[in-house]
């Protein structure tokens, strides 16, 4: 039986194969629909996770793979969506359909980790893997360098 | 009409007893009516939209439209509340489900606050009145001397107040007043009309709560995905299960009929497998072994259709607009220019693919009995009717519940994929959740026409255009409804071609024939697309001809603010009277300048960078756009900058209307740099992200200013409206940036390099 | 196109032994290592199986020129903007395992991946247009490599990563040449000594 640790807590999964992508185990099993499905083929970044703190793609991550890490999702971020990701979407107004904004917070999320003072070029190096049809793009850059500088102690 | 006729049936979810509930008629003269729950009123018509009033002053609002991104579900709900004298922190949104009773629910042509604000004012207009009314009698005073303020009514001449709440038993007496007793707000004393808002599923969307159509759970759901045939009109031949079947977690495998032509809303038709989740069906669809039978779009080969739709739009056709003498001036012409555009057929790949939950109940001898669906549909009655013919139900037995829409770009209002989920509950007998992958999404869509247009002027000496002929050739949307049909409707026709805003003294418009070979639909601002890549590139054109500066020669081409005649020309206006939304060359003209004002057009720029401007009437709006390029030497395309003007008339929420004009320019981004659906064989070659690009963060622009022209005109739309001038802008710039002309979209096909 | 491209460089192969044979011959500095002409032979045929491999996409796509790592048999940028990163592991929210897994996924287009994880080969190990001199030289020069000759070997013989041009899933050609042949030459080639071909500025690559 695999054992994911997802959001703090342990997660008993008896009947899924460990090569199940992530991402439908958090969807179709564990209720965790924050995580979106945008391609399958980790192009398009909705499904985005953090592994261990690292941005991945769960639609081509095995289940198998991810035992013993410490998995977050967008419903683990924070407690009460105040990361500082999460703040600067909603003062900028970043969403527009709000599909693939999970993913993008959550890549965003650790490209500030990574990189507290991000230039343009590290944003567009660090969010090229996230698409959005409805185009926030700019908004999510601003919305990156806010959440940056609020997150410095 | 008499007040307190108002359906029961529509507040039986979400509302309190001894709510006021204010039901506002939108057909007709906008008779309004009033209802305390606790009443049974037989109700003669059917309401459009509502406020309530729960007896804790919560204020209810209904958004009937789709949210798919435009922030319509905020937008509408504030025009009430601001109309009501509401406090926005105490209102909440209800979403309709779909019912013919509200009117049109079909979220598009960037028609929702142009429809609706009047209707939206007169529901907060007669909440408010009736609680002026309530109060005025609570007082003993004259109801003229009080108005609402933040969730009160407050006595002018005393400043005495009282709370919504205490008044709603007392208003839900009342007599609804009649449409001539409502005074509506003066502009001066808009609260959130004209304000910034945040939308109301802000919160939702940043912790992962807001629920979409794939969230959507019923309890013993079942998970489906569908194997449709690779050509249009295929069919299936033979299918092997069994190692579908012998996957773990699969169900069942069946086959959905396949669609009678024409298409229009139907499943297509294919093979389902059914499983305990969606990895499951996926694995078990891969283990499918289908052999296909080819139906006549098996022959569909981009490569070659392209050629003879060049061809067609070289070749007189259908003519829809016809001024002046056109072939006496291009006999008397100093010089001829023509030139041909095309635009592959796209896709709309909304983020969110295709997706529902249905579940079915039935009779005790296994008849249908009703069906409820949740889905991201932007058209929830055209859903309830699909649904409906699918299983063989009356429409009032299917009940659709709109969730959040991970964009619909037009895709999401065909509700084929909703009669898929519906047809395989019934047959399984347990709710069904159907998803789309982006494969599927991809490959079978209602595309975005191809389409080829060309251009033609008629120059004077000072290359001028005194004769104009544009004729456009694409597979029409009426081929999705009528089986064959190979011309544009006037509608379509009217999307940014027939109503040519220039000031030309001989002008002809024509339409060539096309067929189609796959599904065609709307995709975001429609024809308009093509067309405005057209009828905005080939200015640039002639005035590089000319050795003109393209700004000045297109408002001279404009001519003198004027509104344009089209008598005798069949045109639509977006199913406005031209009476009420004229083409206003004035504020066309408005727009452009302040867009090349903005941008500072004539500034030098570096090597390697340009400016390109286009300005388009659509959508009863009108938006100018100036695109900085920067082409590097190894061709490689970046957008430092884009200006964009929009004229929209009133608008609601400024920073939505933004955000809709930033969007837009990375959609157009999208479709010029890389947008391409082509096919082999019938078979669409496209299938995921890899290869059927959408601009990312770097490929959008890095900076978007916006600037909205202040106005309290009618309102007009938005969400489309950012679209249509911005291709033609930006390969205008890539002209002035690289001397290299681009008619043909994508540009990705072209080498930029220097 | 491929098999007129191989041919000619059949023929340019040949023309270029007869000349770096008795370059060999001419300028090895050390006399007692000198191989003689038909072991020198030997090593820069192997030389050239080994070249071959390395400059197939599926080697060199991660042995890029520059901090971009390749993808396709064109060697096209790899989409998404992905960058080496401070540990040629990728950058930021970009890193290679966000999507390279462990293992090969079914589908063509998938991401690959392998057990000991997905990486670009550091910097200095470049294989992306080098001549076969330059090729042979940064191989044996540790500040580039990264590797002794043992550990080359050992790296060409079991990484996994290696391993992976040969079983490189759904949708790509793995690397013609068998591995078994690969690493025979390779070998081969380090115990002649890693002899470099000389510079063929002239030849047709």
């Amino acid at each position: 039986m695999i054992v994911l640790k997802i959001n703090g807590k342990a997660h008993e999964l008896a009947d899924v194969d460990a090569d199940t992508p992530l991402l439908w185990v958090l969807r179709d099993e564990l209720g965790l629909t924050g995580t979106k499905y945008g391609c399958g083929m980790a192009q398009c970044g909705a499904c985005t996770v953090h592994a261990d703190g690292q941005a991945v793609r769960s639609c081509v991550k095995p289940v198998g793979d991810l035992v013993g890490k410490e998995i977050t999702t967008i419903e683990g971020l924070s407690a009460d969506g105040d990361h500082p990701v999460q703040r600067a979407w909603k003062k900028f107004g970043v969403p527009q359909c709000g599909y693939c904004q999970a993913g993008q917070i959550m890549s965003a999320a650790a490209l500030i980790e990574s990189v507290p003072v991000p230039t343009d070029d590290d944003i567009d190096a660090g969010m090229a893997g996230n698409l959005c049809r409805c185009g926030t793009y700019v908004r999510i850059r601003a919305a990156i360098h806010a959440a940056a500088q609020d997150a410095r102690p | 009409m008499t007040p307190a006729q108002l359906s029961r049936r529509l507040f039986l979810q979400g509302l309190a007893a001894g709510s006021l509930v204010v039901a506002v008629r939108v057909s007709g003269p906008c008779a309004l009516a009033l209802v305390d729950l606790e009443t049974e009123a037989a109700l003669p018509f059917e309401p459009d939209v509502f406020v309530s009033i729960a007896p804790d002053g919560w204020v209810a609002i209904v958004a009937h439209r789709s949210e798919m991104g435009t922030g319509i579900r905020t937008a509408l709900p504030m025009i009430v509340a601001d109309e009501l004298g509401a406090d926005w922190e105490r209102v909440r949104i209800e979403q309709a489900i779909g019912d013919a009773e509200y009117g049109s629910q079909n979220t598009d042509g960037s028609r929702s606050v142009r429809r609706f604000y009047e209707r939206m004012r007169i529901a907060g207009a007669t909440a408010r009145t009736m609680l002026e009314r309530a109060a005025a009698a609570r007082w003993g005073v004259d109801a003229t001397d009080c108005a609402a303020r933040n969730h009160e009514i407050v006595h002018k001449p005393t400043g005495r107040s009282v709370g919504f709440d205490e008044l709603v038993t007392a208003a839900a007496a009342l007599e609804a007043p009649a449409r001539e007793e409502l005074r509506m707000k003066p502009a001066s004393e808009r609260r959130y009309v004209g304000r910034d808002i945040p939308i109301v599923d802000l919160d939702a969307i940043v912790t992962g709560r807001a629920v979409f159509g794939t969230d959507a759970r019923r309890k013993g759901q079942l998970y489906a995905v569908v194997a449709r045939s690779p050509a249009l009109g295929g069919r299936v031949r033979s299918v092997d299960a069994a190692k579908a079947k012998a996957i773990t977690g699969v169900v069942d495998v069946i086959e959905i009929p396949p669609f009678k032509a024409p298409h229009a809303f139907q499943a297509l038709g294919g093979v389902a497998v059914i499983a305990k989740s969606t990895w499951a069906a996926l694995q078990g669809r891969r283990a499918l072994v289908i052999e296909w039978e080819d139906g006549e779009n098996a022959r569909f080969d981009s490569t070659s259709y392209e050629r003879a739709l060049v061809q067609a739009a070289r070749e007189s056709g259908k003519t829809l607009r016809d001024e002046g003498d056109v072939d006496a001036a291009f006999s008397e012409a100093k010089d001829i220019f023509e030139a041909d555009y095309y635009v592959p057929h796209l896709a709309h790949a909304s983020m969110e693919p295709p997706c529902a939950v249905a579940e079915v109940t039935t009779e005790s001898d296994g008849t249908v009995a009703r069906c409820d669906v949740w889905a991201p549909t932007q058209n929830p009655q055209a859903a309830q009717t699909e649904v409906a013919r699918t299983l063989g139900i009356q429409p009032a037995n299917v009940t659709v519940n709109v969730t959040l829409l991970g964009g619909g770009f037009g895709r999401k209002s065909k509700p084929d994929f909703i009669a898929e989920a519906a047809y395989l509950a019934r047959r399984l007998k347990r709710p069904v959740h159907v998803t789309w992958t982006r494969e599927d999404d991809l490959q079978h869509d209602y595309y975005h026409a191809v389409a080829a247009v060309h251009m033609r002027a008629a120059l004077d000496g000072a290359g001028r255009p005194q004769g104009w002929l544009q004729r456009s050739a694409f597979p029409p949307i009426t081929s999705t409804f009528v089986r064959g049909a190979r011309y544009g409707s006037a509608g379509e026709m009217g999307l940014g071609f027939t109503d040519l805003p220039y000031s030309v003294p001989n002008l002809r418009i024509e339409n060539g024939p096309a067929e189609a070979h796959l599904r065609i639909g709307w995709l975001r601002s429609v024809a308009h697309i093509y067309h405005a890549f057209a009828v905005c590139s080939f200015p640039d054109e002639l005035a590089h001809r000319a050795g003109r500066d393209p700004f000045e020669y297109l408002m001279e081409l404009l001519g003198e603010p004027r509104f344009v005649g089209l008598e005798g020309v069949e045109y639509p206006n977006h199913g406005e009277p031209l009476a009420r939304y004229p083409i206003d060359v004035g504020r066309l003209r408005h727009v452009t300048e302040r867009a090349a004002e903005l941008a500072g057009w004539g500034r030098a720029l570096a090597r390697g960078r340009g400016l390109g401007i286009a300005c388009h009437r659509s959508f009863l709006s009108y938006a100018a756009n100036v695109v900085e390029v920067e082409v590097g030497s190894d061709g490689a395309i970046t957008i430092p900058r884009v200006h964009v003007v929009i004229d929209a008339g009133l608008v609601i929420n400024p920073d939505r209307v933004r955000a809709q004009m930033e969007g837009a320019t990375v959609f157009g981004a999208s479709l010029a740099l890389y947008g391409e659906i082509t096919a082999e064989n019938g078979r669409v070659q496209q299938s995921n992200f890899h290869n059927y690009r959408i601009a990312r963060i770097y490929d959008a622009p890095r900076e978007v200013n916006v600037e909205i022209v202040a106005s309290e005109a009618l309102p007009a739309g938005v969400g489309e409206v950012g679209v249509p001038p911005f291709a033609p802008a930006l390969c205008n710039a890539i002209f002035a940036a690289t001397g290299k002309r681009i008619r043909r979209l994508p540009i990705a096909r072209h080498d930029l390099s220097s | 196109m491929n098999f007129f491209r191989r041919h000619l460089r059949f023929c340019a192969l040949g023309f270029f032994m007869l000349f770096a044979v008795s370059a060999l011959v001419q300028c090895r500095p050390e006399a007692e290592a000198a191989p003689d002409g038909a072991a020198a032979m030997t090593a820069l045929e192997s030389f050239e199986v080994v070249y071959g491999v390395l400059q197939h996409p599926r080697c060199m796509n991660c042995h890029p020129g520059g901090d971009r790592p390749l993808q396709h048999d064109d060697h096209q940028p790899h989409a998404m903007n992905v960058q080496r990163g401070p540990d040629d592991r990728g950058r930021f929210a970009m890193r290679c395992d966000a999507c390279h897994g462990t293992g090969n996924l079914p589908g063509a287009n998938m991401p690959p991946g392998v057990s000991t994880g997905w990486h670009l080969a550091p910097r200095e190990m470049v294989f992306e247009g080098l001549s076969r001199h330059e090729l042979a030289k940064m191989l044996m020069d540790p500040e580039r490599s990264h590797m002794s000759s043992d550990e080359l070997i050992e790296h060409v013989t079991s990484d996994p990563l290696v391993l992976w041009g040969w079983d490189p899933g759904d949708g790509r050609e793995p690397v013609p040449t068998p591995h078994a042949e690969f690493a025979a030459a390779f070998r081969t080639w380090i115990a002649a000594g890693a002899p470099a071909p000389p510079e063929e500025e002239a030849q047709v690559r």
